[in-house]
């Protein structure tokens, strides 16, 4: 398989952990917390809307899931997390991973352990002919294909980008969020109503969640684990584009993206299983040579 | 309960006599001609005897990076599978799977003890300058990363069938599996014991000041002219000592190795059982431990009575230890018998 593959492979596994992590990122910027629990949110849209697409065409199914995993996100919060709102960032980072623990198994006890598929047609467009440039084993043009799914993620991803950008510059509710990203207490004095701007960052964040979900089900399939198996990705994208930043979370979802798709491509064929502990380790780079991530603010504490 | 929960909280003195006791009672009972008949119903006990014991240590070193420096260390999993690992991979002889070198066994248990401190120290220098939560993501992260090293790389880590083979010390004095499980679970505890009286010791000195003035302020600590960084790494690097040497014991103990052992199941109930009891407090972190793990006890054999399967009652168990984790921190965040004022939170 040549490089231009896994670079496609990448750009689509990029563009569903930037959905995520873009929601996961402002969590951490308004709300102030690292929500360990945002995988399940992506399991929770993922068979939300694996159901209603029983009964539902698939568009519609997936406005369903989003809907959904924002009510759930909300609910949630209002339960666990605005509660605890003002005890600081590491007895809400516990709560997360105890929420976590709760909502994977409850979901298990729901659906059980077998996995679920979406019913879609794909159709594969192949690139033949591409001139083969070999180095190594590895072969640095070759042929690829790329299929309808991976356009439509592609697709969501760009416009969930340009829905974004529009609504943290364009709308009253994406500047007060910018606002509050940079100093709660600054914008609370402006007189903005902090609470409901939390409000609406989980509700946004619930929705992109199980977009995330829906797509990454579209992908591979929907089961207990769906959301839990990305999380540490989203995170690690998130903290590499600078926490608390949607645009950097967008670049930082697809150097992960690119550097798990190349790191399978390049590693022994018996080891693609460490793929993902490759991006782990950038994570743990990123943490060690520049903290702050490629567009954040300082987070070392001394 | 172990026998450093009936002992006052002093300098550790008593527990230390106690411990060292226990140990010698354990190797003097194991080497006798005694035996003893383990019954069937009883057996269940002593193995969840033994394995406390090694989580005492693990909860110990948890402690005192956590409750006492402030480090949110949520990837205490690896140091204790890194000990693990290293003891049974030099120890172990001709296992099918993995690395297998047949080294003695206590350069094994040392061993262990050295790679988890510097794995700690290695950990430690790249995220100890990092706000708490991401220190929590870094530890955690790295968990992840040894948990898939060890699946992957099968020819040195036997990949998920683990490495078999490693001596049983203990069970070679001992003979017969009553009298091991016995002899076992009295020399844990001493070691716990003895470990509870070295932690204490520490946390008592005017170090133990340092530590817990970094928790409460950093700042301040600094200002006043010591090195916290210093501080920090050395309180993290005893507390991934301490979980690597509970991993040899693990090791030593169990005779085999595998990643199945070391899933981030261990870090949650460390900490439930931490937080449940009162960071900060030696006793009560051991006595929510006690708590914790009485709750695991009770669900094996609940899960007789109950007409669901096991896999479904783990599930359901998984859900009651996650809502604990939840409202301890919620309502009583200084834990059931830490004190709020010392731990600076409302309670």
């Amino acid at each position: 398989m040549g490089l231009v593959q896994n670079v496609v492979f990448g750009l689509v596994q990029g563009s569903y952990i930037a959905i995520a992590a873009i929601g996961f990122t402002m969590i951490y910027g308004i709300v102030n917390m690292i929500n360990f629990a945002y995988g399940e949110y992506l399991t929770i849209g993922a068979f939300v809307g694996v159901l209603a697409a029983g009964v539902l065409p698939l568009p519609v199914a997936a406005l369903v899931a989003m809907v959904g995993a924002g009510a759930a996100s909300i609910a949630l919060a209002k339960l666990f997390f605005t509660p605890i709102n003002e005890t600081g960032p590491v007895p809400m980072l516990l709560t997360s991973i105890g929420l976590g623990l709760v909502l994977r198994n409850v979901i298990r006890l729901g659906a059980g352990r077998s996995a679920r598929y979406y019913d879609t047609e794909s159709a594969t467009y192949e690139f033949a002919g591409v001139p083969e440039v070999p180095v190594g084993s590895v072969d640095l043009l070759g042929n690829f294909f790329v299929t309808s799914r991976m356009l439509v993620v592609v697709g969501c991803a760009v416009a969930v980008f340009a829905i974004l950008h529009a609504l943290l510059t364009r709308t009253d509710v994406g500047i007060a969020m910018r606002a509050m990203s940079d100093s709660e207490d600054l914008a609370r004095v402006r007189g903005i109503d902090t609470q409901m701007i939390r409000n609406s960052v989980w509700v946004l964040a619930g929705v992109l969640a199980g977009l995330a979900g829906v797509l990454l089900g579209i992908q591979t399939n929907v089961s207990v684990t769906t959301g839990f198996s990305q999380i540490l990705q989203i995170l690690a994208a998130a903290i590499l584009g600078g926490a608390g930043s949607p645009y950097g979370a967008i670049a930082g979802s697809y150097v992960i993206g690119l550097v798990v798709a190349l790191s399978t491509a390049f590693l022994p064929a018996d080891m693609t299983g460490l793929s993902s502990a490759v991006a782990f380790l950038v994570l743990v780079v990123v943490l060690l040579v520049k903290p702050s991530g490629i567009a954040g603010e300082e987070v070392r504490e001394a | 309960m172990s026998v450093a929960d009936r002992i006052r909280d002093g300098d550790g003195t008593l527990a230390a006599v106690a411990g060292v006791a226990a140990v010698v009672l354990a190797l003097l009972f194991a080497v006798s001609p005694f035996t003893v008949g383990l019954p069937g119903e009883l057996s269940v006990f002593v193995e969840v005897g033994v394995l406390f014991g090694l989580y005492v240590i693990l909860v110990l070193g948890l402690d005192l990076q956590y409750g006492h420096t402030g480090l949110v260390n949520f990837g205490h999993v690896v140091f204790f599978a890194v000990g693990a690992y290293t003891a049974a991979i030099l120890a172990a002889q001709d296992s099918f799977a993995g690395t297998s070198l047949g080294y003695p066994w206590p350069l094994a248990l040392v061993a262990g003890v050295l790679v988890a401190a510097v794995v700690g120290a290695v950990v430690g220098a790249t995220s100890l300058r990092l706000r708490d939560d991401f220190l929590a993501i870094a530890t955690l992260a790295t968990a992840e990363i040894f948990h898939t090293v060890t699946v992957n790389f099968s020819g040195t880590f036997g990949g998920s069938t683990g490495i078999f083979g490693v001596p049983q010390p203990v069970a070679a004095v001992a003979g017969d599996f009553g009298k091991t499980m016995l002899a076992t679970l009295v020399l844990f505890l001493g070691l716990a014991a003895l470990t509870y009286a070295i932690v204490t010791r520490l946390t008592t000195a005017p170090y133990g000041r340092v530590l817990r003035a970094i928790r409460a302020d950093e700042l301040v600590t600094r200002s006043v002219g010591k090195s916290t960084f210093r501080y920090k790494m050395q309180a993290f690097v005893y507390g991934a000592a301490l979980a690597g040497f509970a991993g040899g014991l693990f090791a030593l103990y169990n005779g085999a190795v595998a990643p199945s052992f070391f899933t981030i199941q261990v870090t949650v109930t460390v900490w439930i059982g931490m937080l449940l009891g009162g960071a900060s407090n030696h006793r009560a972190v051991i006595g929510g431990l006690a708590v914790i793990m009485g709750l695991r006890l009770f669900s094996r054999f609940a899960n007789d009575l109950a007409p669901v399967t096991s896999g479904e009652f783990a599930s359901l168990r998984l859900i009651v230890v996650g809502m604990i984790l939840v409202l301890v921190i919620r309502y009583r965040p200084a834990g059931i018998w830490g004190d709020a004022e010392e731990l600076g939170v409302d309670s």
